[in-house]
């Protein structure tokens, strides 16, 4: 792909799944936000024109959308990979996660596939499909049945991290697992690169992150929130990786290397500290001008149009942390960057974050629940569209205090981003609609990020990835 | 303090229900119990789950765990709010609680119901010694709970109550506490070498001094 026209108006927002808990968002949402009138789609590729290109995208304006090169390249790593510890006749489980299926979905499923159909063949062991899930009903489409998971692999399960635990002896002490995730004999952690909760991993052991969240039992979960540092609860996870318990089973990686496009390649090693060195540039790289130009919002109105729950509703490839942290530096380890700053009037660079006040105000057209976001209805305006929406969101059980924000419920999307602009004083508006490759922004606010990129490009270059990589020790 | 307003409560749909006790295991409230499926009652299982339908804050912990979709939520007519009110109980003790935790009294613990550590301490002061009692009485850990358990679990530990009894007894709605950093810090308010050496990459002193920074606010 070359460099794509400054817009591109014919990139559409993925449709809208039935969700586990049976709800029917594309049903119930009459009109997306891209629909609006003026607004448009600004690539990343164009505020970056040296963005690796993808062996997949979701679009096909993006990349290609067969899986060929997927099957490839996971086949070549499967090949390279010693999987030598896997004795026959022995159960593995292969684990996934929700993200992998939300933001690469066949690409993720693909590499599944050939992991499993691999260890099968080659060491004659059992395989089964672990996901680890949170609040997954409430935040996620129904996954294995949008993918034919059972079909494709057989013995499936999903396992909250509120099922039964298991302890495992770190070197800081008890820390609590997902017991279903790793009762067999062996495990296979599979993961994508996104960059998802940066305020959190830092960009510290990152691909070991979801042995402190996503396959950690609640006890330690909240510990990597409450009993560390915003720098440090990534410890958490490598604690757990590195017990005896997790080593004794562990055997390999293998993860989907993004950018906001899609997949750029497919990653594996059996030692994931030095996969995750190996990987940790790129991403900050890869990552770096779509999270920074972010920065370069003065003032806009954010929509909300997508499956994730607020931080985690997507925009151009990336979760909407970025946006919300985008007046900080997180990234920079001399920043704590606590985002704990939701009863500050505001956000203080370096040491707290959470309230970015270019944002406005906020609608939202559809989002999931599971994951609470008082941060959002204490700082800001917020009107919904519809009163099944506005229903969904006064019944979950993670956001109580959602009916404080006192929303009007608007019949349709014009009228509430109409009167959250209004309201705000702004005519920008941004969408979270989970478009990949490109910002859905209304035409003004495109037009000024692409003014802006130059500059924003040269600062990514010359300070903040320098910086970055040095805290980091990696080679810039 | 706020009240949290409940929607919704859980709904068990018998037939579908093998009495796996699942549900029961997980439910923060410990609002569900299992009685004898009767000889008329079409399903597989000797038991059905039942609901104490006052006792559901609508945690949907039971959702997510039931293989069997056996569970539905439904929205109630007539919302009821809980952690509305705590009792009196003595201010310096509440203070007390907090300060041997480490958190402060106004600290966010349940980030889904905005229930702080001072009224989670005045809970367990007033005689809630469970993390289930906890629950009952503030409406805390009744949504994600991916951050307050820990510090719901700390609260209770040095209230003297780290030991309370599982229930059901064989229950894994909460575990023990799980290690943190803060716990290894020294009296003189540095990290055992140990630590600094297995963690090189980690700005651990920068984040202790920036720590306290914040607290000093």
């Amino acid at each position: 792909m070359g460099t794509l026209s400054p817009f591109l108006d014919a990139l559409r927002p993925p449709a809208f799944h039935r969700t586990w808990n049976k709800r029917e968002p594309g049903t119930v949402v009459k009109k997306r936000a891209a629909d609006l009138p003026n607004m448009t789609a600004l690539p990343i590729r164009s505020l970056m024109p040296d963005l690796p290109q993808t062996i997949w995208s979701e679009d096909a304006l993006l990349g290609p959308t067969n899986l060929d090169e997927v099957r490839r390249q996971a086949q070549a790593k499967a090949d390279a990979i010693d999987w030598s510890k896997i004795e026959a006749g022995r159960m593995v489980n292969l684990i996934a996660n929700p993200h992998g299926l939300q933001l690469c979905g066949e690409a993720y499923v693909t590499m599944l596939e050939v992991i499993a159909a691999h260890i099968k063949e080659t060491r004659g062991a059992k395989v089964r499909l672990r996901i680890a899930e949170s609040m997954g009903h409430i935040e996620n489409p129904d996954w294995v049945k949008i993918y034919r998971l059972e079909e494709r692999f057989g013995d499936v399960e999903e396992c909250p991290q509120m099922g039964a635990g298991t302890k495992v002896d770190t070197k800081l002490g008890d820390m609590y697992v997902t017991k279903k995730l790793f009762d067999a004999p062996y495990f296979i952690h599979t993961h994508v690169t996104e960059m998802r909760e940066g305020y959190l991993h830092r960009m510290l052991d990152r691909l070991m992150k979801p042995f402190g969240m996503a396959y950690a039992r609640l006890e330690s979960r909240s510990a990597y929130h409450f009993g560390f540092g915003p720098r440090t609860g990534q410890i958490v996870s490598r604690c757990i990786f590195e017990s005896d318990f997790i080593q004794d089973r562990y055997v390999a990686t293998m993860v989907l290397d993004t950018t906001s496009e899609g997949v750029v390649s497919v990653e594996a090693d059996n030692d994931l500290k030095a996969l995750d060195k190996r990987l940790a540039a790129g991403i900050m790289r890869n990552y770096a001008m779509a999270m920074k130009i972010l920065g370069e919002i003065k003032d806009c109105v954010v929509v909300f149009d997508d499956h994730g729950c607020g931080v985690y509703c997507y925009a151009g490839g990336i979760a909407f942390d970025n946006m919300l942290c985008a007046d900080v530096d997180f990234m920079d380890l001399d920043n704590l960057s606590l985002l704990a700053a939701e009863r500050h009037d505001s956000a203080e660079p370096g040491l707290t974050m959470g309230k970015n006040n270019a944002i406005k105000a906020i609608v939202i057209n559809y989002m999931a629940g599971g994951v609470p976001q008082p941060f959002l209805w204490d700082n800001y305006p917020v009107h919904v569209v519809g009163d099944t929406v506005n229903r969904w969101m006064l019944n979950d059980p993670s956001n109580y205090h959602f009916d404080r924000a006192k929303a009007p419920v608007w019949p349709t999307i014009d009228e509430a981003v109409a009167a959250a602009c209004r309201d705000g004083g702004t005519e920008n508006v941004i969408v979270f609609d989970r478009t990949p490759g490109a910002f859905r922004v209304s035409r003004k606010l495109g037009e000024h990020l692409m003014s802006r990129a130059p500059a924003v490009r040269e600062k990514v270059e010359n300070v903040f990835l320098p910086k970055w990589l040095r805290q980091r020790g990696l080679a810039s | 303090m706020l009240p949290k307003r409940v929607r919704m409560v859980a709904q068990i749909i018998p037939e579908k229900c093998t009495g796996c006790r699942l549900c029961e295991q997980v439910c923060p409230t410990v609002a569900i119990g299992m009685r004898p499926r009767l000889e008329s009652e079409p399903g597989k299982g000797r038991n059905i789950a039942i609901l104490e339908p006052e006792a559901c804050y609508n945690a949907q912990a039971c959702v997510e765990i039931c293989p069997d979709d056996a569970i539905e939520m439904v929205e109630l007519d007539e919302p009821f709010d809980v952690g509305f009110t705590l009792p009196q109980v003595d201010e310096d003790a509440v203070k007390a609680l907090c300060r041997k935790a480490g958190y402060g009294r106004n600290m966010q613990i349940c980030v889904c119901t905005d229930t702080k550590a001072g009224e989670i301490a005045t809970a367990i002061i007033s005689g809630a010694h469970s993390p289930e009692a906890v629950s009952l009485m503030t409406g805390a850990r009744t949504g994600c709970v991916e951050l307050c358990m820990q510090p719901i679990l700390h609260l209770l530990s040095c209230a003297g109550h780290g030991d309370a009894a599982r229930n059901p007894k064989n229950g894994f709605q909460w575990y023990g506490e799980s290690a943190t950093l803060w716990q290894h810090v020294q009296p003189d308010g540095t990290l055992p070498d140990f630590i600094a050496e297995a963690f090189p990459e980690y700005p651990l002193d920068k984040e202790f001094g920036d720590m306290a920074k914040l607290k000093r606010r």
